[in-house]
């Protein structure tokens, strides 16, 4: 733990109220828009608890408490792995089945029963680590974690203990703008390989509960992360890059709401300049990264104001879940003395090796992974914003390249991908890989806006056909007779036709109402269908207004 | 504790802190696999188990005569096993495992078990279609 960087960032203060922002859900979509009504509703809630506040700290506001501590956070985090089989038997795992009807003598535990470890898994355990910048261990090994709960069916769990399979690695990652913005630089201790418990529910009338073992036996990856987050908005966003790293991969899905990535907060503090740690309290029951976020802020003015007013004893090793609907974390019923899992080394299962040409050809299957997106994407000189937003999912990242790879201009595609088409992928609930739009047509619509074949405005009337319907721009184009007319002279007789037209406004215009050529330029744009081009256009309605009087 | 005694059966040793530690965040494993530099030498007699408290965790009823009956034999065996505590291991590299054979590995291909009426009739508390247990609601 000495390793790690300590940062002596101090919480900046309006941190301590997050904005409620639309935070990027599982979905496609990187929604920005702030909200200023919920901002002020989460300050509201944010209040600090009710505690008789002495008269000294009467006098300091919460975030004035909070300055005064640096607070140390580290995530624990579960993947589930996205392999078709279970890790140590051949049943297949899909999400939602039916409740025990993926099930065999080995993910149930049944004596005689031996675990056969799938091969998919420590391909996807070499890509995450390589991914994170780790330090493979050539030769690691299994160990059984013994415990007793109702849905751990062989009473342990088959985990790695002292030699996991990737340690001493980091992630980059770039904080969203309206946070701040920034770069950071996490570090990661450990990566392992381990299996899923079933799942337990409690039933409604308290005196028995229920388990379904489909889950029993399913891969994960559990990933430790230095100590080295220091505020609930870092802390989510180390969460998103994971997820974002591990849907590049191809190694999870990464859904925080179907459990596929859960996340294990560990929050301390201490006085600023303190060089010892203070009591760590680890914090469960997040389901999606704002609660990340909200959590973490909320234990930290927790802690600090139980420190400013003296009553730092009554900070605990603990364990607290958090309460989505009260916002805040509350104590679980205190557990009798620590946990003593017995680890040793699985007898079932050889030891796991590696060969260095295994990893080499795993290392250069690697697809680009997000930060090296990011940093080639700001090198083409997008602006942070455009950035984030085209390397987030790389469903949308590989469409922009896809599309910019065929000649388009960088920005216009990037303002074309994160405008009208991501609105319609929000608005018909679609994925980018599911519109019918494709990226070479978007290509020539872009070129046929640039070219002056047609204009802007009938560009973003075909794109929603395109969208819906595809087809090609040429065809449209052709089809509905679109090409921009530039030819002024068609445009000076159209021209002629509307002041001719409409002569009690043209008396108007000349007697001083000048507003009225918007009006003229209307009328222009009618007739055209909407092709004339509103440069020439309104060149040509200017000099034939001016020039008659 | 006891645990630390059966570890110590093991063909390597932890040091103190792995034993007792749970969920273990913050900790780096510092060394490196193919080289492990074990700080303590434990050539001093192993310590006796708290056959009560083993018993505990690992969920086997002994009443107290039962604890005070079979502490001495479980002393006997692990003193047995102790001897292996003469052999000189200074210049040997410690083995992950004890086998030498590599990986036994299978395809990521689904099979579906054909029996698995058979395997839900031997669960002895099965409300359909959830195995029914007792209300938990404190881990270990």
């Amino acid at each position: 733990m000495a390793s790690t960087l300590f940062r002596t960032i101090q919480i900046h203060p309006f941190l301590l109220y997050p904005t409620a922002i639309c935070r990027r859900r599982n979905g496609v979509l990187y929604c920005t828009m702030k909200s200023t009504q919920t901002q002020t509703a989460t300050q509201e809630k944010q209040q600090p608890p009710k505690v008789k506040v002495s008269q000294h700290t009467q006098s300091k506001t919460p975030d004035k408490i909070t300055r005064d501590y640096e607070a140390i956070i580290g995530i624990e985090t579960h993947v589930q792995l996205s392999t078709l089989t279970k890790a140590f038997c051949s049943c297949p795992y899909n999400y939602g089945s039916q409740p025990n009807t993926s099930i065999c003598p080995i993910c149930m535990g049944l004596p005689g029963a031996l675990p056969v470890l799938n091969s998919k898994v420590i391909e996807f355990a070499v890509k995450l680590g390589l991914a994170l910048n780790c330090k493979l261990s050539l030769n690691s090994k299994f160990d059984r974690k013994q415990y007793f709960y109702p849905d751990l069916p062989k009473g342990y769990q088959i985990s790695q203990f002292d030699i996991p399979i990737a340690t001493g690695g980091y992630i980059d990652l770039d904080l969203p703008l309206e946070f701040g913005g920034g770069h950071r630089k996490f570090g990661i201790t450990r990566v392992h390989m381990e299996e899923d418990a079933g799942k337990l529910l409690h039933s409604g009338n308290g005196d028995y509960s229920q388990v379904d073992l489909n889950r029993a036996g399913v891969p994960l990856l559990e990933i430790v992360s230095e100590p080295d987050m220091r505020t609930g908005i870092e802390a989510a966003e180390y969460a998103a890059e994971l997820q974002r790293v591990v849907r590049y991969l191809g190694v999870s899905n990464g859904n925080m709401q179907e459990g596929s990535l859960r996340c294990d907060v560990n929050v301390s503090i201490r006085p600023v300049g303190q060089s010892e740690f203070g009591t760590k309290v680890e914090i469960k029951n997040l389901n999606s990264f704002s609660s990340i976020n909200r959590a973490i802020d909320f234990e930290i003015s927790r802690q600090a104001l139980l420190h400013s007013q003296g009553h730092d004893d009554q900070i605990v090793q603990e364990t607290r879940l958090w309460e989505e609907g009260a916002q805040k974390t509350v104590t679980m019923r205190k557990k009798e003395g620590l946990a003593d899992y017995r680890y040793f080394p699985e007898p079932d299962l050889p030891e796991v090796i590696l060969t260095q040409e295994y990893v080499d050809g795993i290392r250069n299957s690697l697809p680009e992974l997000p930060e090296m997106k990011r940093r080639r994407y700001e090198k083409m000189g997008l602006s942070m914003q455009d950035v984030l937003f085209l390397a987030n999912d790389v469903n949308v990242a590989e469409y922009f390249d896809a599309t910019i790879s065929r000649g388009a201009d960088i920005k216009l595609a990037a303002n074309w991908i994160m405008g009208d088409i991501a609105a319609y992928m929000k608005n018909e609930k679609l994925s980018i890989n599911e519109i019918k739009l494709m990226p070479e047509e978007l290509v020539e619509l872009i070129a046929s806006i640039k070219g002056g074949t047609i204009s802007g405005k009938i560009g973003k009337e075909i794109l929603f056909e395109l969208l819906a319907k595809g087809g090609t721009v040429k065809g449209l184009i052709e089809e509905k007779d679109l090409v921009q007319i530039v030819d002024p002279v068609e445009i000076g007789k159209m021209v002629d036709k509307v002041l001719s037209e409409n002569p009690k406004q043209l008396e108007q215009y000349r007697g001083g109402k000048t507003k009225l050529q918007g009006f003229f330029a209307g009328q222009v744009m009618k007739i055209s269908k909407g092709k004339a081009n509103p440069v020439l256009l309104n060149k040509i309605l200017l000099e034939k207004l001016n020039a008659k009087s | 504790m006891g645990s630390r005694a059966l570890l110590m059966l093991t063909n390597f040793k932890f040091k103190s802190s792995f034993a007792s530690s749970s969920s273990k965040p913050f900790y780096l494993v510092k060394s490196s696999p193919t080289i492990r530099k074990l700080s303590t030498k434990t050539r001093s007699s192993l310590q006796p188990p708290d056959v009560r408290r083993l018993a505990e965790t690992a969920r086997i009823s002994l009443a107290p005569n039962e604890v005070e009956e079979f502490a001495p034999k479980i002393r006997q065996v692990i003193d047995w096993f102790g001897q292996l505590q003469a052999v000189d291991l200074d210049s040997v590299e410690p083995a992950f495992r004890a086998d030498t054979e590599g990986d036994n590995l299978r395809e990521d291909v689904p099979e579906t078990f054909e029996n698995k009426e058979a395997l839900i009739a031997s669960v002895p508390s099965y409300k359909e279609p959830y195995i029914k247990v007792p209300k938990v609601l404190n881990k270990e």
